[in-house]
């Protein structure tokens, strides 16, 4: 098994051997471009084997602390440029971002975040010398936001420390190391701000499994999967979010749930989770009562397991397997949460609810959680994008099964728009054959569009509505009534991020 | 070959003294009515105010008053109204109170309100008059608050006639807010009309709009409310809001070919309401109305939907017609007895609790299909939510629907308004509320000012 803390273990004894491969890759001369002012490589290879040869940091002033834990992670920080695909209206597009990220181990493991490097065909990332070179992604999750790469190197790299976010205290001085706006190697410094901050689920931004690390140090555009460092120079969080509007309310993964996290993508190139459809609140939302211990079941999918099993909204979540669960404050939430989606997958959990008073013992078999977005994919001859069901289009289109695709984009004039299907829309069926998923939906995609048939009858489901879509294949796509693009085609560069909260 | 223009009297132009003489004439009957309104912020349930102002025609001596539509918009409702008269000369103000909205046309009436009985100087139409393309009118309106609202009039001509959905008579002049509700008249000198603007929604919710060019509403659209006036807000719907509870879509050629059928038109049921006449007899997604009460129904495009709205308003409430469905290409005659419209959320009713800080309303039928409600999700929605409230401060908002207070189950507005009362006596110090909101249900903790 490969686990992080080894490594982590084996940067801390070759300290010394790493300023041999930073050699190795040219870091010393480029130190001195960036650096003239320190009066050469000398000397400031005399300064780093000072500051390693005292062991901690525990000497000198807080600038000189500061200046210690950056060179720590300084070496093993990457500026990510993927090309991601995205869909837009109705297109498959690919799209420059610029994010930040931190190197974890020699072979070239990199942490980054999930939207800055998920969904990305190629991925560019710059080392710290500022030499280019090509990774591939391992496995992203986008429950925790976060995504791993590997580089495609043949030398030993160096790597960061990681630390602990559970030993963090409220004031305790961080940095932020990354690429604000696109600027690459730039460090912030501020203090913990909050170290179990919990964030409201929206929609695709939702992190249930986990609080987050607040900082006021200065977080921007593309400093999303860069490091935040302690001042032993130990990543302690991963840079994800800010507030939009606020001045320095930045928000990071706690390096504990991404040490787990990183470490199954390495191992399975994915976070396995399961789900029983229970949406928790917590107790403070029905009673102040302290004395009042469990979860509250504030509501259940029609399509899980849960909803063929006695529980019920309203009902007091007591224990789980035996392992009692509590959670008073919103606060308290992530961690039942992720106990529940530790629940092995097909395997009957017992799980103890209070109802009026009384325990009652219900049995419930978990099934794999999906992912938050469904994957999707762009049908050409159609003008199209299509996605997967995922439980909240099933849920909100209140389908009685999830069965059938969801139109995540229209393109303006194409056949599927002149059909009068919009974004949103649910297909059910496709010449009265029901659709089943995504690749079902593909071949028969694929078999009209092979057979040249005249007219595609669609029936698609639309809030309450249903109605039926008649695709013309023989009628011309409308001429587009937008002017031609400009002659010098810019390219589009996103910041990569953070996400926003508002 | 020469095309031969029937019907155009026979002066083309209005001379400046026939101007005068209509000027003087119909001004008396402009007045300028005010009001405030209430809008409703969609997230935060917080609820602003502003005034507005409309021009409202007197139609009868008695202080009948037409305006525009906009006044009554979804999600604001118009209080403290006045209508003042006379205007540049011997002001009077009157209060008003708003009737029922008519949904066929994007007109609203007021009745002024008057210790005495009113003998006012009003605008009587010529219902029959039948307008033609190309002929010149003088239509009356006022100008803005800068100008004191003075009463001003401008020629136009109608520059086109549609057909569909129903005979519809552009004007070539511009939209000047001032000007529409105004009297539209004729070189004849009759009030053939008002200066309209479309907000049309057809049978089946799809909003068949003809916004952005000034229309003559022919007074055949309306003579009707002025003969019969409508209800006050709030009041129970009327006789003949006829409905039938199915969503439908042309019967275009296309359609025609890709299920073999002849290419004569009709109407594809689209979606059944469920619990609507047309559930009842067992309409289905798919079936094509062909005729309905003896009338041929020959949609082939979206504005023909229009049309067939019409018709079952026609066919009445509590009446039983024949309706012919091809159903798998094969025609079948089914009976259906003709709904009454359900109470829309325009009508629904609210009832506003001054514990917790909630106004909640009912939930209507168009409500349910808009939040794609399922049947058995029976509770109150709130509306608006009073800011710094037990209910702000416990995060609830607008479109929460909520299913259970405390102990007990709210499903009606009564319950609602019950339990509050039954709590308020025993005054806990937190409420719990279960609610749904979108597709999912949760809870909130209030701690009500009791």
């Amino acid at each position: 098994m490969y686990v992080l803390e080894q490594r982590v273990a084996i940067d801390a004894s070759g300290a010394i051997g790493r300023i041999g491969r930073i050699g190795r890759i040219g870091h010393v001369r480029q130190v001195r471009q960036v650096c003239p002012k320190t009066g050469g490589s000398a000397l400031w290879a005399f300064l780093l084997l000072a500051v390693l040869l005292s062991g901690c940091v525990t000497t000198g002033g807080l600038e000189h602390r500061i200046i210690q834990a950056k060179d720590r992670v300084a070496p093993a920080l990457v500026h990510i440029r993927p090309v991601k695909e995205v869909y837009s209206q109705g297109r498959r597009e690919e799209m420059l971002v610029v994010g930040s990220g931190f190197i974890i181990s020699p072979e070239g493991y990199v942490v980054t975040n999930e939207h800055v490097a998920g969904e990305s065909s190629v991925v560019h990332v710059i080392l710290s010398d500022k030499s280019e070179v090509p990774a591939k992604v391992v496995g992203v999750d986008p429950y925790t936001v976060l995504a791993v790469l590997k580089l495609d190197v043949d030398y030993p790299l160096p790597f960061v420390k990681l630390g602990s976010s559970a030993a963090l205290e409220t004031g305790e001085r961080v940095l932020a190391l990354g690429s604000p706006h696109g600027l690459a190697r730039s460090v912030s410094e501020g203090i913990i701000s909050v170290t179990d901050r919990h964030l409201e689920d929206r929609g695709a931004m939702a992190s249930p499994f986990n609080n987050w690390l607040q900082t006021d140090a200065a977080i921007n555009p593309g400093n999303s999967g860069g490091p935040l460092v302690n001042l032993r120079g130990e990543v302690v969080g991963v840079n994800a979010r800010v507030l939009s509007g606020a001045e320095n309310v930045g928000f990071a993964i706690p390096i504990d749930v991404a040490k787990e996290v990183v470490t199954a993508i390495i191992e399975k190139g994915r976070v396995e989770r399961s789900t029983i459809g229970l949406t928790l609140q917590e107790m403070q939302a029905q009673t102040d009562n302290p004395d009042r211990p469990g979860v509250l079941v504030a509501d259940i999918d029609p399509l899980s397991p849960a909803s063929e099993s006695d529980i019920h909204p309203g009902d007091i979540l007591v224990a789980v397997n035996g392992v009692p669960v509590n959670a008073r404050f919103e606060e308290d939430l992530p961690p039942v949460q992720k106990l529940m989606a530790d629940l092995p997958v097909g395997q009957a959990a017992e799980l103890t609810v209070e109802r009026g008073g009384e325990p009652v013992a219900v049995q419930v078999t978990p099934e794999e959680l999906s992912q938050p977005r469904g994957t999707e994919q762009e049908f050409e001859e159609w003008a199209f994008t299509v996605s997967d069901l995922t439980p909240q289009h099933a849920r909100r289109a209140r389908l009685a099964a999830r069965k059938g695709v969801h139109v995540s984009g229209v393109q303006v004039g194409g056949l599927a728009s002149q059909a009068g299907l919009q974004q949103g829309d649910i297909v059910l069926s496709m010449d009265k054959i029901e659709i089943e998923d995504l690749p079902h939906f593909t071949e028969l995609y694929k078999e009209r569009v092979a057979s040249g048939q005249s007219l595609v009858l669609l029936f698609v489901k639309r809030g309450a509505l249903t109605r039926f879509a008649l695709i013309e294949q023989e009628a011309k796509p409308e001429p587009a009534t937008v002017a031609p693009e400009p002659s010098v085609p810019v390219p589009p560069v996103q910041q990569g991020e953070p996400l926003h909260v508002e | 070959m020469f095309l031969l223009v029937h019907g155009v009297p026979a002066q083309e132009t209005f001379t400046s003294g026939q101007l005068q003489a209509l000027h003087q004439k119909v001004t008396p009957a402009i007045g300028l009515v005010r009001f405030s309104s209430e809008v409703i912020n969609p997230t935060s349930g917080e609820v602003s105010k502003r005034d507005g102002n409309a021009l409202g025609l007197v139609v009868s001596p008695g202080g009948l008053v037409m305006t525009h539509g906009h006044m009554v918009l979804e999600g604001t409702t118009p209080f403290n109204i006045s209508v003042t008269l006379g205007l540049l000369a011997e002001e009077k103000e009157y209060p008003a109170k708003l009737l029922r909205k008519p949904d066929d046309i994007n007109v609203v009436f007021l009745q002024l309100e008057s210790p005495t009985p009113l003998d006012l100087p009003h605008v009587t139409f010529q219902s029959d008059a039948a307008p033609v393309l190309g002929q010149p009118l003088v239509i009356f309106g006022m100008l803005g608050d800068s100008m004191d609202f003075a009463p001003a009039w401008d020629e136009a001509r109608i520059n086109a006639v549609l057909d569909q959905p129903r005979t519809t008579y552009c004007l070539n002049a511009n939209l000047r807010f001032g000007f529409v509700g105004g009297p539209v008249l004729n070189t004849a000198g009759q009030a053939v009309g008002v200066t309209g603007f479309d907000l049309g929604r057809a049978e089946g919710g799809e909003l068949y709009t003809r916004s952005g060019h000034p229309l003559l509403y022919q007074a055949s659209l309306f003579q009707k409310y002025i003969d019969a006036p409508p209800g006050e807000k709030g009041v129970e719907g009327e006789e003949g809001d006829a409905w039938l509870g199915v969503f439908t879509q042309p019967l275009t050629d296309e359609f025609a070919q890709y299920w073999k059928l002849e290419r004569r038109g009709g109407l594809i049921v689209s979606t059944v309401v469920p619990g609507s006449p047309a559930a009842e007899i067992g309409l289905q997604p798919g079936d094509i109305i062909i005729s309905f009460n003896n009338t041929p129904i020959q949609a082939r495009q979206d504005r023909d939907v229009l049309g067939f709205t019409q018709l079952v308003r026609q066919a009445g409430a509590g009446n039983e017609v024949e309706v012919t469905i091809l159903r798998a290409g094969q025609p079948e005659q089914l009976h259906v007895k003709v709904g009454a419209r359900p109470r829309t959320s325009r009508e629904a009713e609210e009832h506003e609790d001054p514990y917790l800080g909630l106004t909640v309303r009912e939930i209507t039928t168009d409500m349910r299909i808009a939040m794609n409600l399922p049947e058995d999700v029976q509770g109150v929605i709130v509306r608006r939510v009073k800011s710094g409230s037990p209910a702000q401060e416990a995060g609830m908002r607008p479109m929460v629907i909520i299913l259970r207070l405390g102990p007990h189950p709210v499903t009606t507005l009564e319950d609602f308004r019950q339990a509050v009362e039954q709590m308020a006596r025993q005054k806990p110090a937190e409420v719990s509320v279960f609610g749904r909101f979108g597709a999912a249900t949760g809870f909130f903790r209030l701690n009500p000012r009791w």
